[in-house]
């Protein structure tokens, strides 16, 4: 018999299995990624950068270590000496240099950090090359976290805003071994207070989970 | 072809417009469920009786060619399959909610979407279920400080069957089909074996 003449004696769902099953055999040879030649979509990181979804503020990253969150890796990329003396409390640290080699999956979430946040943002433009979407940077690196975190300062003349805000930030300074400060802005960043020791064991402080998220994804 | 999906990752509309096609998307979803006839208790539960697999074999069907859809998209250039959404893995969480989800299906007779297709049908039954979701789920708010602790165990990231198994995707794909055909051939089998024709769905 013809191959027609037996397509015709077929049922609708016999002849969309068929279908199925070639449109699945030729699927054995589909390629889809892409490939080790890395091509950048600047549309795509322009729209990412443009609407600030390449970085994490220090008191979000701060709330996420209080909370105990586990999905996504901390990463210190300056030298081992800098990371011995001072790290934020669950950071790993990866070098700049080691990082492309450092084994991070493509689609684990990592905040990378450095000291003021230049070397970070270079760090995020490597890992995006290398295809890993879910990168973002501790904005202003380490010394937004010592002064958004860790010494929190409350200006003389602050709003009632403001100080609603400090309030809040004092628990988290103490939390992470810092201490809030009083008192007018230039006489405090005169002197840079001393970075706590590191002995701050965050990750099992860890209370209930806290709604921190801004926004989920999938259903 | 230059890459262009997901839409919504690529910007091309925004949070507000998201919520219009989440809307259709939804409606469209309620439509062909009702359509497969999954509007009725009878229907669904049938396949627990193993009288009527319809439910595995629409379900299937749409996993398979929705599969094959995104497969040659990505291939096709158009879609970036590292940029869809994966549900990470939290194995107690998962785990207990399947059993959970499962029970509710044997006992109430829908699952959460099709309940939804029947009370747009008018059943009484399909409503008594809804209310039951949002009963249970405002209760599960209430309790989530106890329960977070279940609620997050055994997180294990997002995991695909490609890496877990180190296939190639093609492969996996080709697999999955197989299984589908397979499965189809074998709810035939069980519906000649235990169906017999008889109890016909009522509307």
């Amino acid at each position: 018999m013809t191959i027609p003449g037996r397509w015709s004696r077929l049922s609708l769902s016999q002849r969309l299995a068929r279908v199925a099953f070639a449109l699945g055999l030729l699927a054995v040879l589909a390629r889809t990624e892409r490939g080790r030649v890395v091509a950048l979509d600047l549309k795509e990181l322009a729209t990412i950068i443009d609407r600030e979804g390449d970085h994490v503020g220090a008191a979000e990253v701060a709330g996420w270590i209080v909370s105990g969150r586990a999905d996504y890796r901390l990463i210190d990329l300056r030298s081992e000496k800098e990371y011995a003396a001072y790290h934020i409390p669950t950071a790993e640290n990866v070098t700049l240099s080691a990082l492309p080699d450092a084994g991070l999956l493509a689609n684990e979430r990592m905040v990378l950090y450095s000291e003021g946040g230049l070397h970070a943002i270079q760090a995020w433009m490597l890992m995006r090359a290398k295809g890993h979407r879910n990168v973002y940077t501790l904005r202003g690196g380490l010394d937004q976290w010592r002064d958004e975190v860790l010494f929190p300062t409350l200006a003389p003349d602050a709003t009632g805003e403001e100080r609603g805000r400090f309030e809040r930030s004092v628990a988290m300074a103490r939390f992470f071994g810092g201490s809030p400060r009083t008192g007018d802005k230039e006489s405090t960043v005169a002197r840079v207070p001393e970075m706590p020791k590191i002995e701050v064991s965050a990750g099992t402080a860890s209370a209930a989970p806290k709604a921190g998220r801004k926004k989920k994804e999938g259903c | 072809m230059e890459m262009s999906a997901p839409l919504f990752k690529f910007g091309l509309f925004g949070e507000e417009a998201s919520l219009v096609v989440a809307f259709a998307i939804g409606i469209g979803f309620g439509f062909f469920l009702e359509r497969a006839g999954f509007g009725s208790a009878r229907k669904l539960v049938a396949q627990f009786y193993l009288t009527d697999l319809a439910v595995f074999k629409v379900m299937f069907t749409a996993i398979v060619t929705a599969m094959l859809g995104v497969t040659y998209l990505a291939w096709a250039g158009v879609l970036d399959l590292s940029l869809v959404y994966l549900v990470p893995t939290y194995w107690g969480a998962q785990v207990v909610g399947g059993l959970l989800l499962g029970a509710g299906f044997v006992i109430g007779g829908y699952c959460p979407g099709t309940s939804l297709a029947a009370v747009a049908t008018g059943r009484i039954d399909g409503l008594a279920y809804a209310l039951g979701i949002v009963v249970g789920t405002v209760t599960f708010a209430g309790l989530f400080p106890w329960l977070g602790g279940l609620y997050l165990a055994g997180s294990a990231g997002t995991k695909t069957l490609p890496e877990v198994l180190n296939l190639p995707y093609g492969l996996v794909v080709f697999g999955v089909v197989l299984m589908a055909l397979g499965g189809f051939k074998g709810a035939e089998w069980v519906e000649a074996r235990f169906g017999g024709g008889g109890e016909k769905e009522r509307p």
